[in-house]
């Protein structure tokens, strides 16, 4: 399975290549891009069939975990990493320059790594340089208003990173380990203490960044504002929802006392609350689509805060179709982008991209028997069943969240199919942005039709991802825990003064085994 | 736990930065100041990472002639600190150049004007007249 790895590696070699390569050809440079692209679906995919639904971690370089970096494939990390090439290849900014292929396959390249890592300082490199990517992206359309927003993005961006590096040094400091797995077994006895929460709150407000959690949201609607409608839906679709699958695996993982939880409840029914009025405040349909898609991820988090298989389910199903839904509404509001008001009538003589608006629109308020009803469903079963007080508030939070986004979807519906001329068209939608949407509109209605299965699937690859003796299992294995022990032993004799310091917590070279100048992690930088 | 004198000290440092760093950054208006409250609260995290392994009286670790000389300190946050500083200056060297940038835009250095002048110039091109606070004055104020 070792092929895998290709899936990050071969973007990020194009992606230094093509800017050379664009020099004498864009063309050339677009095809290559296309076609890296085209294999890294085909390698997750491979993966994907002979994966089967079960589990495989990749020791990169052939140091053994803990010590090396994994990759930790199971079916949520491969659909996300899926989608990842797959929606680089629907939104691929057709327009741009070679630099702008340049970034997009990085952007590809981290995003995937997100997906896949199972090193938590290794996330943190590739949330960096997807971070590095987008702000390029966005910069990238060279107007003063892209600039504004990547430059009020960065900051707020690179004071997050710093956050989050605080938290995994808390987090080293207490274990000595940065794989997920070897955190995973030693987080009940070390992080399960306010320190432990404080390093969580860190890295979910550093991750909460990229995922538009509530207080840290505040680039938005300016950056989804100012770029081309391709790239806020890259953004909004799918970078998103790597960030909030990260902090997903660290709160399952490392993190499972319900404190944790009940924070990021909490942080998500504020953006739930500020997403959604902002929305119903906004005036033109990019900003609107930008809050409500702050409000969406809202939802996503308080999804995903129900502890257990529940959560997981929901969340996904909330996160996939918001991955689905938004995007092709921001290709939707590339023609009809501007101020509500003025687009009175705009949808009347464009029925297809009327029709799809309609459908996105129902979907996202939770129309059943649409997906985003049972999305939106499972959430609220999910809370409820904690039957906490401030689980309740939550639920009753996501239905008031239905009412306003019914509120003000409905209202630009209205205005686009009014009956009254007055609406000058900067001309029709491009035909591949309908093309794309429209395969959008026809998988959110396929699902309808394959609920079960969906169903099914989702719970599988819940259960599968709640399972942390599972995690642990497959990348340290069952020998290497009973090893661990003799390993200690063995270290100890070799070097006494190690085992008679005073320091009360594991030291890496006593938590790994392995001698303190070892340098196989040199090998990271 | 308790931490002899020199680390406390040390940490104590190391946090401050962070916190003067973070402060400058929330409390700033000068975008240059901005970066360089960046540059500072990075400093802090950096040197954190580096406490993380650090243990008095250790050797620095390298094997001479293959041997281990003693105890040595963790060279794992030494690593990670490497990479932590290179992406923290490129990202600080990209924030400069936008810096640069969005100066020749607007004319403005400053992260208010520059948030002013951004969310006008969105509302422009989204076609929307310049929003009006319902609690802004009617009539300018006399001098």
């Amino acid at each position: 399975m070792n092929f895998v790895v290709l899936a990050v590696a071969l973007p990020l070699l194009a992606g230094f290549l093509t800017p050379a390569l664009g020099r004498s050809s864009r063309a050339l440079a677009q095809w290559l891009g296309w076609g890296t692209l085209a294999v890294c679906i085909g390698v997750l995919w491979v993966a994907w069939a002979r994966l089967d639904g079960g589990t495989v971690a990749i020791a990169i370089g052939g140091f053994r975990p803990p010590l090396g970096i994994v990759f930790y494939l199971d079916a949520v990390a491969l659909l996300f990493g899926l989608a990842v090439p797959l929606m680089a290849l629907l939104l691929w900014p057709r327009e741009g320059t070679p630099q702008q292929f340049a970034l997009t396959l990085v952007l590809t390249a981290s995003a995937t790594g997100l997906a896949l890592s199972g090193d938590i300082f290794n996330l943190y490199v590739f949330y960096e340089l997807t971070a590095a990517a987008s702000f390029g992206l966005i910069a990238g359309r060279g107007t003063g208003a892209a600039q504004g927003a990547a430059l009020r993005y960065l900051l707020l961006s690179a004071a997050g990173s710093v956050l989050l590096l605080a938290g995994i040094t808390i987090v080293y400091l207490r274990t000595g380990t940065l794989n997920l797995a070897h955190l995973a077994t030693l987080a009940p006895e070390r992080l399960q203490d306010p320190v432990g929460l404080a390093a969580f709150a860190l890295m979910l407000i550093g991750l909460g960044v990229k995922g538009e959690l509530f207080p840290v949201n505040g680039w938005v609607p300016e950056v989804y504002g100012s770029v081309s409608g391709r790239l806020a839906g890259l953004l909004a679709g799918l970078v998103s929802k790597l960030a909030v699958l990260v902090v997903v695996r660290i709160l399952v993982l490392i993190f499972p006392q319900p404190e944790a939880a009940q924070l990021m409840l909490v942080l998500g029914m504020l953006g739930i609350v500020a997403g959604e009025l902002a929305a119903w405040r906004a005036r033109d349909l990019r900003r609107q689509f930008a809050f409500s898609s702050i409000g969406q991820l809202g939802i996503v988090f308080v999804a995903f805060s129900v502890p257990g298989e529940a959560g997981i389910v929901a969340g996904l199903a909330v996160a996939l179709h918001h991955l689905l839904v938004k995007p092709a509404l921001f290709l939707l509001a590339e023609r009809w982008g501007g101020s509500i008001e003025g687009l009175r009538g705009a949808g009347r003589g464009h029925w297809l991209a009327s029709g799809l608006f309609i459908l996105f629109a129902l979907s996202l308020v939770g129309l059943p028997p649409l997906p985003g009803f049972w999305a939106k469903l499972l959430t609220v079963m999910g809370l409820m069943g904690l039957g906490t007080g401030l689980a309740w508030l939550g639920a009753l939070t996501v239905m008031a969240a239905t009412v306003v986004e019914a509120a003000y979807l409905f209202r630009t519906l209205s205005v686009l199919l009014a009956r009254e001329a007055g609406y000058t068209s900067p001309g029709p939608h491009r035909g591949l942005d309908l093309v794309t949407a429209s395969l959008a509109g026809l998988v959110l209605v396929g699902s309808v039709f394959a609920l079960h299965p969906l169903g099914d699937g989702l719970k599988a690859m819940a259960a599968q991802a709640a399972d942390v003796q599972g995690y642990i299992r497959t990348v340290l294995g069952d020998r290497a825990v009973a090893r661990r022990g003799q390993r200690e032993d063995r270290i100890s004799e070799a070097h006494p003064a190690s085992r008679g310091s005073d320091r009360p917590m594991g030291r890496a070279d006593r938590a790994y085994g392995w001698p303190a100048g070892s340098p196989t992690r040199g090998a990271r930088s | 736990m308790t931490l002899p004198p020199l680390e406390i000290v040390l940490y104590t440092g190391a946090v401050s930065l962070l916190i003067i760093g973070l402060a400058g950054l929330v409390m700033g208006d000068n975008l240059v100041r901005l970066v360089l409250a960046l540059a500072v609260a990075e400093a802090g995290v950096n040197l954190l990472l580096v406490l993380s392994g650090f243990r008095q009286g250790a050797f620095a670790p390298i094997l001479l002639e293959g041997r281990v000389p003693g105890p040595m300190v963790d060279p794992i946050p030494q690593a990670l600190v490497l990479t932590a500083i290179v992406i923290g200056v490129g990202v600080q060297a990209l924030a400069l150049a936008l810096v640069l940038r969005v100066r020749r835009a607007y004319g403005t250095v400053e992260m208010r004007t520059l948030r002013a002048r951004l969310h006008e110039d969105l509302d422009a091109a989204a076609g929307l007249p310049p929003e009006t606070s319902r609690n802004a004055p009617a009539v300018e104020r006399p001098a």
